[in-house]
């Protein structure tokens, strides 16, 4: 008998109209069976509507099925009575930080559950006690939650539900939400908290490369079950994978390219568990004929900061957007005073994509901010097109529409009946004719990679990625040269964010519009980016063309950046004494660069 | 609007931190009752007195007291001017056609100024020195006694402590809104009052949409771990007497004899009163 078992699990709702009556009704989750076994690490993937958060909330009966039974520990989740048992065995982490925390205090926060379950007062600062040691934010015990950053919010939630001494923890996309720095965090306390309590752990992701780790994989399309088996399994079938709106994690792509290639072996290949570890073979696969000493790809120091590294570039400082040592700070005059922004000197020119890369709290979206006069700088100067925009008699409102600024979750900012009257708010208040308008929001709605079709649907009953795309041409409508995201792919899953940036790509060359896009991962950006710049604690740390920054050393190895493994792999060649050109950074160039070799 | 600071929460340990939520509920309610009942200096002296000590002992920062307060300055003002020019009496020091400042009215602002700035401090001591959860957990109790009528005091209380949480959760949601509908050529300032009313539809469906969805998932979230109302329900933190909370009891008991004893003096004429 498993812990989990699941046996033709059928969960259908019904979508209502206006009036209340049934318009169809939506099969959710369509036969799927399975067990599971206590300790197990088991990972569900699909992307997003394909299922697998309704079946994660059907195993600690948030959610109980229309056929078939799920039993958790013994226990039928339809069996009412019981439900608390079912939701005490198995807890649950939701993706959105904000809302699922309920204490105003960190240690009241996690003290919730046991709360509920009637624990004596001494246990419960026990349980608390435990739980914030097992997920290390004892020291954050006496916070308030709001002055958190995403990730440890993530690990308070993590600690509300360890204290309740769960047999099992599903993570409903714990990560999407987080930084690439967090999500690792986050991924590794999983991992602890199931080698080394024997906790049962249930992943749900969309980003197959946080699925390594796990024992079982389970990959969902539509509400059906296409694919179970363990990693290994899973990544060989690259077709099913794509098919089912995902990728293979970047380390497979790689080792399924060499293999292909015949540059390794199969034997080889199930040997590899990690980066470095594929880094390392290919090191020694090269440099047969060069004297291969291991010590030379291992880990040099740790560089925190990476020091700072400027390519010169020329620019004509009378066009696009220039930063003259830009100064801002929060909280003037006051006991929190921090600096935002230090002495930035940035030149925006036309036509370009640049990445802005950085950590939480890096200074990358008060930095966007100025761009478009949102915020004023402390000190210093903001120029477009060579003027002051901090003159009196500076068109602000012109240059918000030259300057089109998306935010992060732009989604969340729509408001309007229908797409269209959506589209067309942003030109509408440049007191534009509504019909000029309307034909502006088409051509935006199209350039989007919208059809028509979609003008008359209200934004909120889109999906996730099509709402994106709307709100991304609300700004485009308005005929900008400039447009500035920020993170524009967060919460996406991994193909509508490939299909979104290449959607940017394809502005920058028909339209000639810059992009200037503001990211957490390296990882990302690698295919797209121009240009790059790195910031740190409100400075510019890093700035130059793409293939100038990948080509840093310090950069490389700083723990801080999500550096994409193509360069990883090129820098351990080189540094094992391979002669390669470590500029490179798209992955069709490495594995040209591979090839020649 | 984030910087705001009145009411916010002032993460120290002291000993009035660590006192029971209703100690301080009841202390602030009479001390704030006992302040619209003042007459004369000695006694708002008392008041301050009181005041002083008690922030003193709390280790809250003056400047982070004086820093909230800032925002409803201008309101203080206006009001105190108002009073000043309203309060009629025969001792005109100050004559302009029809505006005219007696002693009697600049004596009143005097106090309706030092009356307000106490009621302000007094009160924002509460939640300078107690978390939501707590002064909640405190009103719960304190009012237990209304269960009996069929008040769901319970939930209200839940319901309180989950609005307080989310107040600055939802302020930033708001801050972001605006900003990008401004990114999006909207201009707050522009425009008469019925233009100024439409443009604020573009804020406040998504801040509503928004809402909504943290709720469901607070809902879920607050299912996930087990909540079901408050049968069976134990606190980590439960309220329970302590000495120091006696003690602050009797100096409230004295707090009020001395008030009484002041305006006896007063009344037999012993103490000069302004």
């Amino acid at each position: 008998m498993g812990f989990i078992e699941i046996k033709n699990l059928v969960f259908e709702y019904f979508r209502r109209d206006d009036e209340g009556n049934v318009e169809e009704m939506v099969e959710a989750i369509s036969d799927i069976s399975f067990d599971v076994e206590q300790g197990d690490f088991i990972a569900i993937v699909g992307k997003n509507g394909s299922g697998k958060s309704t079946l994660a909330k059907q195993i600690n009966a948030l959610l109980t099925p229309s056929e078939g039974t799920v039993i958790v520990d013994g226990i039928d989740t339809k069996d009412e009575e019981l439900r608390l048992a079912v939701r005490k065995t198995a807890g649950m982490v939701f993706q959105n930080p904000d809302n699922q925390i309920i204490g105003s205090l960190v240690e009241e926060d996690v003290a919730f559950g046991p709360e509920n379950l009637g624990f004596s007062k001494e246990k419960i600062w026990n349980q608390v006690d435990n739980a914030l040691d097992c997920t290390e934010m004892e020291e954050y015990r006496a916070v308030n939650p709001n002055n958190l950053s995403g990730g440890q919010k993530q690990r308070v939630a993590i600690a509300g539900v360890l204290a309740m001494e769960p047999k099992c923890i599903i993570f409903d996309e714990a990560t999407a939400m987080l930084d690439p720095v967090s999500r690792k965090h986050i991924l590794n306390t999983a991992v602890m908290l199931n080698k080394e309590k024997g906790i049962t752990i249930i992943w749900i992701t969309h980003h197959m490369d946080e699925v390594i780790a796990a024992d079982k994989v389970m990959v969902m399309k539509q509400g059906k079950l296409m694919l179970q088996g363990t990693p290994k399994q899973i990544f060989d079938k690259e077709d099913v994978i794509y098919d089912c709106g995902l990728m293979p994690p970047n380390l497979y792509q790689y080792i399924n390219f060499l293999l292909e290639q015949k540059m390794i072996d199969r034997e080889e290949a199930e040997s590899i568990e990690s980066d470095e570890q594929l880094v390392d073979l290919l090191c020694t696969k090269y440099s047969d004929e060069i004297s291969y000493s291991k010590t030379s790809s291992g880990k040099t120091s740790v560089n925190k900061n990476p020091g700072r590294q400027y390519q010169h570039l020329e620019y004509n400082p009378a066009e696009g957007i220039l930063l003259d040592n830009v100064n801002y700070i929060y909280n003037k005059g006051f006991a929190g005073e921090t600096y935002a922004l230090k002495n930035i000197d940035l030149h925006i020119g036309k036509g370009e994509f640049i990445a802005v890369i950085g950590s939480t709290g890096s200074g990358k979206s008060t930095l966007m901010q100025h761009l478009n006069g949102l915020l004023m700088p402390e000190t210093g100067s903001v120029y477009y097109n060579g003027k002051d925009i901090s003159d009196k008699d500076f068109p602000l409102k012109e240059l918000r529409q030259k300057v089109g600024l998306v935010f992060q979750y732009p989604e969340y900012q729509l408001f309007a009946e229908s797409v269209e009257q959506d589209v067309a708010f942003g030109p509408l208040n440049m007191n534009i004719s509504r019909v000029e308008a309307n034909q502006r929001a088409y051509s935006a709605i199209e350039a989007v990679g919208l059809s028509d079709t979609i003008y008359d649907v209200p934004p909120l009953s889109l999906s996730g990625g099509q709402k994106r795309r709307v709100a991304i041409a609300g700004v485009l409508a308005m005929g900008p040269e400039y447009l500035v995201l920020d993170e524009p792919t967060s919460g996406l899953d991994p193909v509508s964010a490939k299909d979104l940036l290449d959607m940017l790509k394809k502005l920058q060359h028909e339209q000639g519009i810059t992009i200037v896009m503001v990211s957490h991962s390296m990882e990302e950006v690698a295919e797209y980016a121009d240009r790059i710049v790195v910031m740190d604690n409100g400075e510019i740390v890093v700035d130059g063309e793409a293939a100038y920054v990948y080509s840093l050393n310090t950069l490389i190895d700083s723990p801080c950046y999500d550096v994409p493994l193509g360069v990883k792999i090129l820098h351990g060649l080189k540094a094992a004494g391979i002669d390669i050109d470590i500029c490179k950074h798209r992955k069709k160039d490495v594995f040209a660069e591979l090839c020649s070799r | 609007m984030r910087e705001m600071t009145i009411g916010k929460y002032y993460s120290v340990d002291s000993v009035i931190h660590r006192l029971d939520p209703r100690v301080k509920l009841v202390v602030t309610f009479i001390y704030v009752i006992s302040l619209l009942f003042m007459r004369n200096i000695y006694m708002y002296a008392a008041a301050f007195a009181v005041l002083l000590v008690y922030v003193n002992i709390s280790k809250v920062k003056w400047s982070y007291i004086i820093k909230g307060t800032k925002g409803i300055m201008a309101f203080l003002v206006f009001t105190v001017i108002l009073q000043m020019f309203t309060v009629k009496g025969a001792d005109i020091i100050f004559k302009w056609r029809f505006i005219s400042i007696t002693r009697t009215g600049i004596y009143s602002a005097l106090f309706l100024l030092i009356r307000l700035i106490l009621i302000i401090t007094g009160s924002s001591m509460m939640t300078y020195t107690t978390t939501p959860t707590a002064l909640t957990d405190g009103l719960e109790r304190l009012l237990s006694w209304m269960k009996k009528l069929g008040i769901p005091v319970h939930e209200i209380a839940m319901i309180m402590s989950i609005a307080l949480r989310f107040i600055p959760v939802l302020t930033g949601e708001l801050d972001r809104i605006m900003k990008a509908q401004t990114a999006r050529g909207v201009d707050f300032n522009e425009g008469n009052i019925i233009k100024r009313v439409k443009k604020l539809l573009p804020i406040i469906v998504p801040l509503f949409v928004s809402a909504i969805r943290r709720s469901n998932d607070l809902a879920l979230a607050m299912d996930a771990r087990c909540y079901h109302g408050e049968e069976g329900r134990t606190k980590m933190k439960p309220l329970q007497y302590d000495r120091n909370d006696y003690i602050v009891y009797i100096l409230l008991v004295v707090y009020l004899v001395v008030l009484i004893i002041l305006k006896r003096l007063l009344h037999l004429g012993i103490l000069s009163g302004i």
